[in-house]
């Protein structure tokens, strides 16, 4: 009797420590650390948006993959809860087409300070081309 | 991609053939989705959403793309663009429509107003008419869109697993939230 109680016991311990390793690292699995995964690709943002917008090869490779682009942005747009980095290429029905990177919280005060003639590298991850630009969410500013 | 281009280009060219004094866009709309299931309460929201409204014609378009809902969890998103929307495959959503009640709004003149939009929502590859209320605030250089609508998720050919169904809501509610500006601007 008291072996099946001890066989019982391993067997209530062990489904116990599955149902917490399922709770904590499967169902609530915390987001990938965009700001410290490594870059999958590093290349320029122009290049990136060419890609994309020309439909070659190279495009396919990018999505879902963390990016570094690096070039001079040409606007800093901030909305109530979030703030973008735009690097526009060309112009379209919207207006400037390019890439759209969304900064992460902790480097809105940085971004919305940056120069706009200074050249930087943004890592992100990338969600893709809409038709218009290519874009990266979870994104930090890298430090020369 | 090139079939991404063609698409685009086909939902503004009902905006293009309109004079481009009347053309206000956005591209940082923020559209999300609430799905509230007896065993859990799901929330996603999008920030980088294109949308154009022609304040002559009463047109009106949106384009999302569906790997930049966020989640919460992780895993949801996983679920979310792997098995039920399947954004490898459909990876924009799109809304082309109209304000129906157009020359009851007054866009030069500061205030706010109810608005009734119908058109063709696409999902998962998939396309249902609908319609919906809301309201535009006229303020000085922009326009702010508010509407909230409902969807069932059936209607776009998309199924819950029976081992999750209890987590997620067959009806969703959709809300939008847009700030649209004069292009020329």
């Amino acid at each position: 009797m008291e072996k099946i109680f001890k066989i019982g016991g391993v067997f209530a311990v062990l489904g116990i420590m599955a149902v917490v390793y399922i709770w904590f690292f499967v169902y609530n699995k915390p987001h990938r650390n965009y700001e410290k995964a490594e870059a999958d690709f590093t290349l320029s943002a122009e290049a990136c948006y060419n890609h994309y917008s020309d439909g070659s090869e190279e495009s396919l490779q990018y999505l879902d993959k963390v990016l570094q682009v690096e070039g001079v942005p040409s606007s800093i747009e901030s909305t109530n809860s979030s703030v973008i980095v735009v690097f526009a290429f060309n112009s379209g029905m919207f207006g400037d087409e390019g890439i759209r990177c969304t900064m992460l919280p902790n480097y809105h005060d940085r971004t919305t300070n940056l120069e706009l003639s200074e050249n930087i590298s943004i890592k992100g991850y990338c969600t893709g081309y809409n038709g218009t630009d290519v874009i990266l969410e979870h994104c930090s500013l890298i430090t020369q | 991609m090139k079939t991404i281009k063609l698409t685009t280009s086909i939902l503004f060219l009902l905006l293009a053939t309109s004079t481009f004094a009347q053309r206000y866009i956005t591209k940082t709309g923020h559209i999300w989705f609430h799905s509230e299931a007896p065993l859990e309460t799901i929330e996603a929201h999008n920030k980088q959403v294109n949308a154009a409204l022609d304040t002559k014609t009463g047109a009106i378009v949106f384009k999302v793309l569906m790997k930049s809902f966020i989640f919460e969890k992780a895993l949801m998103q996983e679920h979310f663009n792997e098995n039920y929307v399947e954004s490898d495959k459909f990876p924009n959503a799109t809304f082309q429509g109209k304000v129906t009640n157009i020359d009851a709004i007054d866009f030069s003149k500061k205030g706010s107003y109810e608005a009734s939009i119908s058109g063709d929502l696409t999902i998962h590859g998939v396309t249902n008419k609908v319609t919906s209320t809301g309201t535009f605030e006229v303020l000085p250089n922009v326009i702010h869109g508010k509407s909230k609508f409902n969807i069932l998720i059936a209607d776009y050919d998309i199924s819950i697993p029976g081992a999750v169904a209890g987590k997620i809501a067959e009806e969703n509610e959709i809300n939008i939230d847009i700030k649209l500006k004069d292009l020329k601007k």
